[in-house]
């Protein structure tokens, strides 16, 4: 028996009273709804699984073995998140071999990564992909090669498979105690709207639509995908100094509802409360698409698309690789082309040896947090400004998909995100056991003492704050719910903290280290895939520009622009 | 003289009135239960003159077996006596509960049902004799008999009178007989009170109130037992439930209409089904040149394969329904497969319990002929079957001059639901040919076909048939003013805009 209630302020402050100051954002128990009761979890299998925290500090810690043999790859890219497949992707693709990828990881995919069991696949992260804009030109391609595209509609833009477009019904919330179709603002603001709420959405609707229409004097769209391509016009970029929550204040937006719509959008995307997520952020997630805008979804998530790319990488990728440290053989101060190369250090995890890679060049496909640790001399400025947001995501595997079940399920008020359905897109009528994919991410103002906080949890403790959430919009979920098993994310996506996003750090962060090149969604600032996938290609793009190898570049207009 | 072993003038009198009154009691529940089996397998079997024929003749013969086995029995009539009423109770008591169950799980509901009847007219038949024979000493003999059989045609008046007028329409057949056998008991108990002094039978006391215990039970908790908890929300009497893994099946029967429900939704009543399904298929499959090849999605009541049947140049049916209870049940269950003629157990047919569209994007074959019986699109389930993709891939399966019959809910209750599902057919790149019937049951029911080619009304239809024929046919595929097309979006998997059609339509049709 295991006593469920919500993770409320109060519980975290008996848990854990400094991570009760922290999470106090996201803890707003305005309904006062508390289920205090036993219910039988006994039959309820799982564990935490995945990410490995424990070899990741072994860098920290040192003590590693030194290499005992020498080999010599052309071209290393470290890390098979999105950025250092997509790397990978474009180099197999532009007919460039010598090259091979290390993952830490037993499977790659990072954020994107994805596990099976016998009812359902079922993503562990990103777990969707807004069919692309124009200028997401690499995005296009890699959807179009993946057989997603169905047609050509009559303006020439791709029409996808509707069998992977998200089914209807997309979205529920649980409301004043029931559950409503529908999330967005409007829908919300729909059901009971305080006073001044429908004006103040209108003006908020109104921004939004100034803000897709926006045009610089060089074409550039006020918020694009990928965010390099974004206008920098002043007043624009000023929106990066204030937070969200500043925002809101200044525009006299005080409708409690617009605000938490706002608030569950930039923790959704961001791992940031409205607090600390700089306004350039959150508008960037309102403004960087056209209106009804769909989504592209399978059952293992954006894990599709890793299964896509990792089958064309087959033999490039390494799993098991703690690339523990990277040295220069040559001084980086002097001329590019002069520079002998690159010693990659990695042990095999598998067998605790080490090897030495001697490299040409190389693609840091990491978060640049782990760059002090791993790459030896470099230095970035103001690299603290780099902080990343902890998520917990947990599988449940249930009997029987609860009633209504949209794909999105949504709780007003809750300190998750919600689930999603991995059956979702199941063209079965029969009903079925299925897994939900349950999202928290601590978005609180230090991610620090959350993380600490996240990482002591037992598997008994987020088992009693995932049903404790759910409980209330499902009355007897617990019997449905076969298995729970719980991914900690220590640092799962940058924050866009006011600042950042147009700051010096960030900035610099993507000029390379001698023949080390940088790929990664943090350099964009927002952890997103077509940032990520940008990242990957771009770095893939110059390295071959640099070494000769002719390739068509994927990213279209995207020549400019940090 | 002991008080207690010579009764006195007074007592003896009020026991021969006990037992008096007991005979009218007798006979109102003997002649109750088999009212209630001459009903039940009314129900069950239709034709209810052969079966109260029958069903009396047995138990009148029954009875006079039981009359002419009462000689058998000489000592202490007065515990034989309890000893029947209570097996009377018992065995009338649970009669309709044993009906309903032998009627849902055995092959042999007849043998159970004149086993059953016999069983009670012997045990009833026992018992006026013994009757007789306790108060012969008590009464002149002409006095007796006048009395006794008086009493037992008023008990058939009180009977006939009660059974119509208020047990089926109020109490239900059901409680009926549990309240029958528990007045059957009642007897049994209070005899035993009379007679206590010289009948100390503790054992027989005991089996009565254990009776008694189990009949109330019965009262209690037989419609939960049965599945038939529902029965109120059903306007006819309910005769069969059960629920599936996917979904609920009722069949309810009145006045020789049986009607079957899905999950609380009609699925057609025996008295007009034959206009639903033979205007369903047959347009279609007499439009093709040579239908041998024939695919029938959901339909799981046999009901579309029975009509295609009728098409001797039809060489092979696949019929594909989700539901195994179903289709078990329309072609095991006498009563249910003899409503299709048996048609799923023909030689031409092969049934495949799975799931329509994922079976569609597994399958490779090709059909001349296919019929699309699904539930209307009620809920995001079922609405997935109406979208183009599912139609893009029934196009795949479609062999190029075939034809495709497709149910599409009413176009007068739910009219844009009806003309959204013709809009998705042809955007999914069929030529698309609405047509529409009335039935009874129904209402105005609508229907689209599909082919790669435009449609060709059919020269001939098979002989058979009670609705369609070569004049009526062409004017089904004209709609008057209130069914007209009304301009629709196109129901997608990301849309399912369909779904509320059909809600937001047959609400405002809905008092």
């Amino acid at each position: 028996m295991t006593a469920i209630r919500h993770l409320t302020r109060r519980d975290l402050l008996r848990l854990s009273p400094s991570v009760a100051a922290a999470l106090a954002v996201g803890c707003r128990s305005r309904t006062g709804r508390f289920v205090d009761r036993e219910i039988d979890t006994g039959r309820i299998a799982g564990s935490i699984v995945g990410a490995s925290h424990e070899v990741g500090h072994r860098l920290r810690a040192g003590g590693l073995p030194e290499p005992q043999e020498i080999r010599d790859v052309p071209v290393v890219i470290v890390g098979a998140g999105i950025a250092g497949l997509s790397a990978g992707w474009k180099l197999a693709k532009s007919g460039f071999r010598d090259f091979e990828i290390l993952e830490l990881e037993t499977d790659a995919g990072g954020n994107s990564r994805w596990g099976a069991n016998e009812v359902s696949a079922y993503p562990w992260g990103a777990h969707y992909l807004p069919v692309p804009s124009s200028e997401s030109t690499a995005v296009r391609e890699l959807l179009e090669e993946m057989g997603m595209v169905h047609d050509l509609g009559p303006d020439g833009d791709p029409i996808y498979d509707p069998r992977h477009l998200c089914h209807a019904p997309q979205e529920r919330l649980f409301i004043d105690g029931r559950w409503q179709e529908g999330i967005s603002a409007r829908e919300l603001l729909g059901t009971a709207p305080a006073p001044g709420d429908q004006a103040m959405l209108a003006e908020f609707e109104q921004q939004v639509r100034r803000y897709q229409d926006y045009r610089d004097a060089r074409g550039r769209r006020a918020f694009a995908l990928p965010m390099a391509l974004s206008s920098d016009d002043p007043d624009l970029v000023a929106l990066d100094r204030i937070s969200m929550l500043e925002y809101f204040d200044r525009a006299g937006w005080t409708s409690e509802r617009l605000r938490w719509y706002v608030d569950y959008c930039c923790r959704d995307d961001y791992g940031c409360s409205l607090e600390t997520t700089s306004a350039w952020a959150a508008w960037h997630y309102f403004c960087s698409r056209d209106e009804e805008v769909e989504y592209l979804t399978w059952p293992e998530g954006n894990g599709r698309i890793v299964r896509h790319i990792v089958e064309r990488l087959e033999r490039h990728l390494h799993s098991g690789m703690l690339v523990y440290r990277i040295r220069l053989t040559a001084d980086p101060g002097t001329s590019e082309t002069s520079t002998e190369g690159v010693d990659v250090d990695v042990l095999d995890t598998r067998t605790n040896s080490s090897v030495r890679i001697r490299a040409r060049q190389v693609i840091y496909a990491l978060p640049r947090f782990t760059a002090t640790h791993v790459l030896a001399g470099y230095e970035l400025p103001g690299i603290d400004a780099f902080s990343y947001a902890p998520w917990m995501v947990a599988n449940l595997t249930v009997d029987r998909l609860p009633e209504g079940a949209a794909w999105d399920n949504v709780i007003y008020d809750s300190l998750s995100l919600g689930y999603v359905v991995a059956t979702h897109q199941n063209l079965r009528v029969a009903p079925g056991p299925s897994v939900l994919t349950y999202y928290m991410p601590l978005a609180v103002p230090n991610p620090e003492v959350a993380r600490r906080w996240m990482l002591e949890r037992s598997w008994d403790d987020w088992v009693s704050i995932i049903l404790g959430d759910l409980a209330p919009a499902h009355v007897g979920l617990e019997s449905l719910v076969t298995q729970i098993d719980v991914m900690l994310w220590g640092h799962a996506m940058i924050r866009p903290v006011p600042g950042f996003l147009w700051g010096e750090p960030r900035r610099r962060a993507a000029e390379a280290f001698g023949p080390v090149r940088f790929a990664h969604s943090d350099m964009s600032g927002i952890s997103l895939f077509e940032e990520a996938q940008y990242r990957g290609v771009r770095a893939a793009e110059d390295l071959m520009r640099d070494v000769g190898h002719a390739y068509r570049s994927s990213l279209g207009l995207a020549e400019e622009g940090v | 003289m002991d008080e207690h072993n010579t009764p006195s003038t007074d007592d003896r009198h009020s026991k021969s009135l006990a037992l008096l009154c007991s005979v009218f009691a007798i006979a109102t529940c003997g002649l109750i239960y088999e009212l209630l089996a001459g009903t039940i397998a009314s129900y069950m079997l239709g034709d209810s003159v052969t079966q109260f024929s029958t069903i009396i003749g047995v138990y009148l013969f029954s009875m006079g077996l039981g009359s002419y086995l009462s000689r058998y029995f000489h000592k202490d009539l007065i515990a034989v006596f309890i000893q029947i009423e209570i097996l009377v109770g018992l065995i009338g008591g649970l009669s309709s509960l044993v009906l309903f169950m032998a009627f849902a799980e055995l092959d042999a509901f007849r043998v159970v049902l004149y086993s059953w009847v016999a069983l009670t007219g012997i045990l009833v038949g026992l018992e006026i004799p013994l009757v007789l024979r306790i108060l012969k000493d008590q009464f002149p003999f002409s006095d007796l008999i006048s009395k006794v059989l008086s009493l037992d045609y008023l008990g058939g008046l009180a009977a006939s009178l009660l059974f119509p007028l208020w047990l089926v329409p109020q109490v239900g057949l059901m409680q009926s007989s549990f309240v029958f056998g528990v007045l059957n008991v009642l007897v049994a108990v209070w005899t035993c009170h009379l007679f206590r002094a010289q009948h100390r039978r503790p054992i027989l006391t005991v089996q009565a109130y254990a009776v008694l215990a189990l009949l109330l039970t019965g009262v209690a908790f037989s419609e939960v037992l049965l599945d038939f908890s529902e029965r109120r929300l059903y306007q006819d009497p309910v005769i069969f439930a059960r629920s599936s893994r996917y979904q609920r099946i009722v069949a309810t029967q009145a006045q020789g209409e049986m009607r079957l429900f899905l999950n609380g939704d009609l699925q057609f009543s025996s008295l007009d089904e034959y206009r639903y399904h033979e205007a369903l298929v047959h347009p279609g499959l007499a439009s093709v040149a040579s239908p041998q090849q024939v695919l029938v999605l959901g339909g799981g009541d046999g009901m579309v394969v029975r009509e295609i049947l009728k098409d001797q140049r039809v060489q092979h049916v696949t019929l594909v329904d989700l539901d195994p209870t179903m289709t078990d049940l329309f072609t095991d269950h006498r009563v249910f497969a003899a409503l299709n003629n048996y048609a799923l157990r023909s030689p031409r047919v092969e049934v495949v319990n799975a799931d329509a569209f994922v079976w569609l994007e597994d399958s490779t074959s090709r059909y001349d002929f296919i019929v699309i019986d699904f539930p209307d699109p009620s809920n995001y389930s079922l609405g997935k079957l109406y979208t183009t993709t599912f139609y893009r891939r029934l196009a795949a399966h479609l062999a190029p001059d075939g034809v495709a019959a497709i149910q599409s809910s009413s176009p007068l209750m739910a009219r844009r639901a009806f003309w959204c599902i013709v809009e998705t057919v042809r955007m999914a790149g069929f030529d698309a040919t609405p047509y529409h019937v009335a039935v009874p049951s129904f209402g105005e029911w609508g229907y689209v076909l599909a082919s790669h080619e435009p449609f060709q009304m059919p020269e001939r239809f098979p002989e058979n048939l009670r609705f369609l024929n070569q004049l009526i046919t062409p004017a089904l595929f004209t709609f008057p003013t209130d069914m007209e097309a009304v301009p629709v979006e196109v129901n997608r998997l990301n849309n399912q805009i369909l779904v509320r059609y059909q809600k937001e339509d047959w609400g405002q049709f809905a008092p």
